[in-house]
């Protein structure tokens, strides 16, 4: 039996899976203050009775992190860059002052300025003396080379041994400075946290007798087993709406083209599946102010929901962005689409006469009868979400593309389904998929989608292998590998092997050898090196990926 | 949106060369790429990247007489590159953004009006269908080029070279030891047009120092004297003091200053050839500068400052030619006068050209007619030889916009005349007033409307 559990921002909800069917369910009220007991809440409500030893399989989807950052509870950190020529650093915006080193890399990899021995030393000293106990060192095309962020790791750490040190290089290996600046910074800040979470999850399991592998969920839609999980846990921020998609993707038909509505109250998550695989956003997640590497859907909030104040500007309703309060008719101060929706007979939700006398007095401001202002918000919230919906098609359609055939190859997608989940889901995606003339289809299991979408989600991984024939070296971005390779003329073919391999390698190490049959390649390109007029070697990346997806025992959807 | 950004469209064609060792080949933006990526400055709020759109045959023909016809003289590389720079004046008109930079390639500068074929890596000339796109599209009617590029911009001059509201001004190494060996003092333009071509050749082994000479006291000064609607930037980054084809000792900081002074509406990305040892740089710091970020910190390795310097008799062969384009700016007026005099109602040149890439040797005779209602119609007649084989003979003919009824009488009247003139393989119509491009095949009878 599988078990998923979703720390949403309301409620825990939990699933217990035997095959394809959901056999049980349960949820608790989420306590930010104490996510584990909430965890454990809906756990042991949902296993009551059940015998631990037929667990097979436990995913976690947890706010943690998300939460400590945002409540600014990470611990202090001191960044030190080693930026060498380019922009000032000053002007990333990374939320503190960095520390800013001599030394410098270049984009092949190449030491092109030294490292001050003395400038580290004293930097070291007085991080230490300020009680900073967190150092995230970074360099510009340090995943290229990752010899002077170890060197000044081992400077560090000989100057202030109480100091912690994590290096850029082993955080992310993608093209972007500022961007493994920050999520350098968000990993060590949140580690340690991170880490006793784990322990006590993992101990208030061994005491429950669930022995089976727990994994977590990424916000990628992919799991990580628990215990590999410490080593990057940034990667587990936004798994809540991860899980609603990934239980969109298990509830419905695969390979569409599907717009995922979870409507709540003063926010409305959108996502989409494009021919059945769920739009990563292109460069990164955004956690809080920082432009981070972490990859994750992309998911866009508007700020509109069941509770969004309804007001009158010029006559005309505007719905949102605030919240007053609760419905009208669930005993709030003011009229809301909540109280629209009750007035329309969408829902059976609160008070009919509240609703009526919300709708009434609304009407009455600007000469309507109360079905008709009722419409008039219902309609101003379908058309705010479609509208979101026609730009978020137009963004993917408008990411910049770098080769001659990317550009003519022209792909447009439209919606096929409109997939609702949350609360006021059931009544509005109805009108959304008329007016995108798509299909509405609110899943059987909606209100414990994210649940099931964490029971069933598969492992993801990416790999990303850069080769450099000429200076005979190679790199893997995501663990901070790098080593030799001869021959100057190794060929596209010969370099995916490679990646293959070295991905069934670091699965295995993150325990998930068995899933890396799925991999496939999802980038690959190959330059040749001329200088003068002969070819001096070759410059090849080739970028794997399990992809995300849904366990095969999960007989339906995927 | 606020109009504070800069739009930026790197478009470097990972899939597209001249040829697999040609200095124009797959490899030459990828250490700018790995460089403007990692520096993560698509992220920035200041900067707003833009996915081109394809440039139609239309726009081409706007400028161009491609022999046979459009499609068989540009690849769809040509199409994007040139529809980057059209994505990015829309952007610019409806003020998206404040400024706009095309990072893109294959480049144009060297395309002239008619096109046989490839010379000097170009096809067609991005900068001159920006140019003739902003002023069908958006009724702009002055213009100002400024080409940074080491190698003189012989296309783009050609285009405009009647054309008195386009101002074209180039810097470059001396014409009498780089290709294509032509932009030179006493290149100024046409009888209606003199003084809006200015060549500045600059002796090899200019620094920063005389570059910014040039600039302040020369180009800067008669920009605000000109005043444009728009200021262009053929961007070529060939100035470097690393750049394999040309000997000139600019640096990445030169070039970030430069753009900081001229400040561009748009800049199109040219030559530039030291893939590593400069465009990262350069494109880095040419960046920061159009969207107004610091862009001290952008240095070359091997780079110190004041490591170059000019001999005094540099510097005053730099003044002396300065000195000499001022007295040409000053009497532009009186020159055009002088001209108009001299000639009668046609204004007639011949000239040869000669394609590098594709080896074809073209002649061509173009007349003007100095007309006093309109800038008057305008006919080339070209004959491309490629070794001992004709390759076409060609005749074509422009209307200008605000043609007046004669000119556009004339010319269709000659059009229609040369249609039954079996010593042409092909006769072309480019009718600005009407926006109407038109290709007649004489052999086949055929028509091509653009």
């Amino acid at each position: 039996m599988l078990i998923g559990i979703d720390v949403g921002g309301t409620t825990t909800d939990a699933v217990l899976i035997e095959g394809d069917r959901v056999v049980r369910t349960s949820y608790v009220p989420t306590d930010h203050d104490n996510l584990l007991s909430c965890l454990l809440g809906a756990l042991d409500k949902l296993v009551e009775g059940t015998d631990p030893k037929k667990i097979e399989r436990v995913v976690l989807s947890t706010t943690l992190i998300t939460n400590m950052i945002a409540e600014g509870k990470t611990d202090p950190v001191a960044l030190m860059l080693i930026p060498g020529p380019g922009a000032n650093p000053k002007d990333y915006h990374l939320g503190l002052d960095p520390i800013v080193l001599d030394g410098a890399v270049d984009y092949r990899g190449r030491e092109i300025q030294k490292l001050n021995e003395n400038q580290i030393k004293l930097a070291s000293t007085s991080v230490a003396s300020k009680g900073i106990q967190k150092v995230a060192v970074v360099g510009k095309f340090g995943q290229r080379n990752h010899a002077q962020e170890i060197q000044a790791k081992e400077i560090i750490s000989k100057i202030a041994p109480g100091l912690k040190v994590e290096m850029g290089h082993q955080v992310s290996g993608q093209l972007n400075f500022p961007r493994r600046a920050a999520t350098t910074m968000l990993t060590i800040a949140t580690k340690d946290h991170y880490r006793q979470f784990v322990e006590q999850m993992t101990k208030a399991l061994t005491q429950r007798k669930i022995l089976s592998p727990v994994y977590i969920l990424k916000a990628d839609g992919g799991t990580l087993p628990l215990d590999k999980s410490v080593q990057m846990p940034v990667e587990t921020i936004f798994s809540g709406p991860a899980a609603s998609i990934m239980g969109v993707m298990a509830l419905t038909e695969p390979g569409k083209t599907s717009v995922v509505v979870d409507i709540g109250g003063t926010t409305t998550d959108l996502a989409l599946i494009l021919d059945g695989k769920p739009l990563l956003s292109s460069k990164g997640a955004k956690v809080e102010s920082l432009l981070t590497h972490v990859r994750a859907f992309a998911v866009k909030s508007v700020a509109i929901g069941g509770d969004s104040a309804v007001n009158l500007a010029n006559d005309c309703i505007a719905v949102g962005p605030g919240r007053m309060g609760p419905a009208l008719c669930m005993g709030g101060p003011g009229p809301t689409p909540t109280d629209a929706m009750r007035v329309l007979g969408l829902s059976t939700i609160g008070d009919a006469s509240l609703a009526e006398k919300a709708m009434a007095d609304l009407g009455n401001k600007i000469g309507k009868t109360s079905h008709e202002a009722a419409q008039m918000v219902i309609d101003s919230v379908v058309e705010k979400i479609v509208s979101e919906v026609d730009q978020m098609f137009l963004e993917w359609e408008q990411e910049p593309a770098y080769r001659v055939w990317e550009i003519m190859k022209k792909e447009t997608l439209s919606a096929q389904n409109v997939v609702g989940v949350g609360g006021a889901a059931p009544p509005l995606v109805p009108l959304v998929a008329k007016k995108l003339g798509a299909r509405a289809v609110v899943p059987e299991y909606a209100p414990v989608a994210n649940a099931i979408g964490a029971a069933v989600a598969r492992p993801t991984m990416t790999l990303n292998l850069r080769i450099d024939t000429e200076q005979g070296k190679y790199y893997v971005a995501e663990d901070g590998l790098s080593g030799k390779v001869s021959g100057k003329k190794m060929d596209l073919e010969q370099a995916e092997e490679m990646a293959r391999k070295l991905l069934v390698e670091r699965s295995e190490r993150l325990g998930i050898g068995e899933y890396a049959k799925e991999a496939v390649v999802t980038h690959s390109e190959i330059f040749n090196m001329i200088r003068g007029w002969s070819t001096v070697g070759r410059l090849l990346d080739v970028r794997m990926e399990i992809p995300a997806g849904i366990l095969p025992s999960w007989g339906r959807g995927c | 949106m606020a109009a504070n950004k800069t739009g930026l469209i790197f478009f470097p064609a990972f899939d597209w060369a001249i040829s697999p060792t040609h200095p124009e080949r797959e490899e030459r933006l990828l250490y700018t790429r790995d460089q403007i990526f990692e520096e993560g400055l698509m992220d920035l709020p200041e900067i707003e990247e833009y996915k081109p759109r394809l440039a139609t045959a239309k726009d081409i023909a706007r400028v161009h007489f491609c022999v046979p016809d459009v499609e068989a003289q540009i690849t769809e590389a040509h199409l994007i590159a040139a529809g980057s720079v059209l994505t990015l004046a829309d952007a610019l008109e409806k003020k998206d953004i404040r400024n706009g930079f095309a990072l893109v390639r294959p480049p144009g500068h060297h395309s002239m009006t008619v096109v046989h074929g490839n010379r000097g890596f170009c096809n067609i000339n991005n900068m001159a269908i920006l140019v003739e796109y902003l002023r069908t599209r958006y009724g702009h009617k002055r213009l100002a080029i400024v080409d940074t590029d080491v190698h003189h911009g012989d296309g783009t001059q050609d285009i405009f070279w009647h054309d008195p509201d386009v101002l074209y001004i180039s810097f470059h190494q001396d014409g009498r030891t780089l290709y294509p060996g032509s932009g030179f003092t006493n290149e100024t333009g046409g009888p209606r047009a003199l003084g809006r071509t200015l060549n500045i050749p600059l002796p090899p082994g200019t620094t920063d120092e005389g570059i910014h000479f040039v600039l302040d006291n020369f180009i800067l000064p008669v920009l605000k004297e000109f005043k444009p609607d728009l200021v262009l930037n053929s961007a070529g980054q060939d100035n470097h003091y690393t750049d394999p084809l040309a000997n000139m000792r600019f640096s990445a900081q030169g070039y970030a200053k430069l753009s900081e002074k001229l400040a561009p509406d748009i800049a199109v990305l040219e030559g530039g050839y030291a893939i590593e040892t400069a465009l990262p740089y350069v494109n880095t710091g040419i960046i920061q500068a159009m969207a107004g970020l610091d862009y001290s910190h952008v240095m070359e390795p091997d780079f110190v400052p004041g490591r170059f310097t000019q001999s005094p008799d540099m510097v005053r062969e730099i003044e002396s030619t300065v000195q000499e384009l001022q007295e040409i700016w000053d009497n532009r007026d009186l020159l055009v006068e002088n001209a108009l005099a001299e000639h009668g109602e046609f204004y007639r040149r011949r000239k040869r050209v000669f394609y590098d890439t594709d080896m074809i040797n073209e002649s061509q005779e173009e007349s003007v007619r100095l007309c006093d209602d309109c800038a008057g119609y305008t006919t080339i007649e070209s004959k491309a030889q490629r070794g001992y084989g004709m390759l076409n003979n060609v005749f074509c003919i422009s209307i200008p916009r605000h043609a007046c009824k004669s000119c556009k009488a004339d010319a269709r009247a000659l059009f229609e005349e040369h249609k039954e003139d079996h010593r042409f393989d092909f006769v072309y119509m480019q009718d600005k007033s009407s926006d109407k491009y038109r290709g007649y095949n004489v052999r086949t009878r055929n028509e091509k409307n653009y």
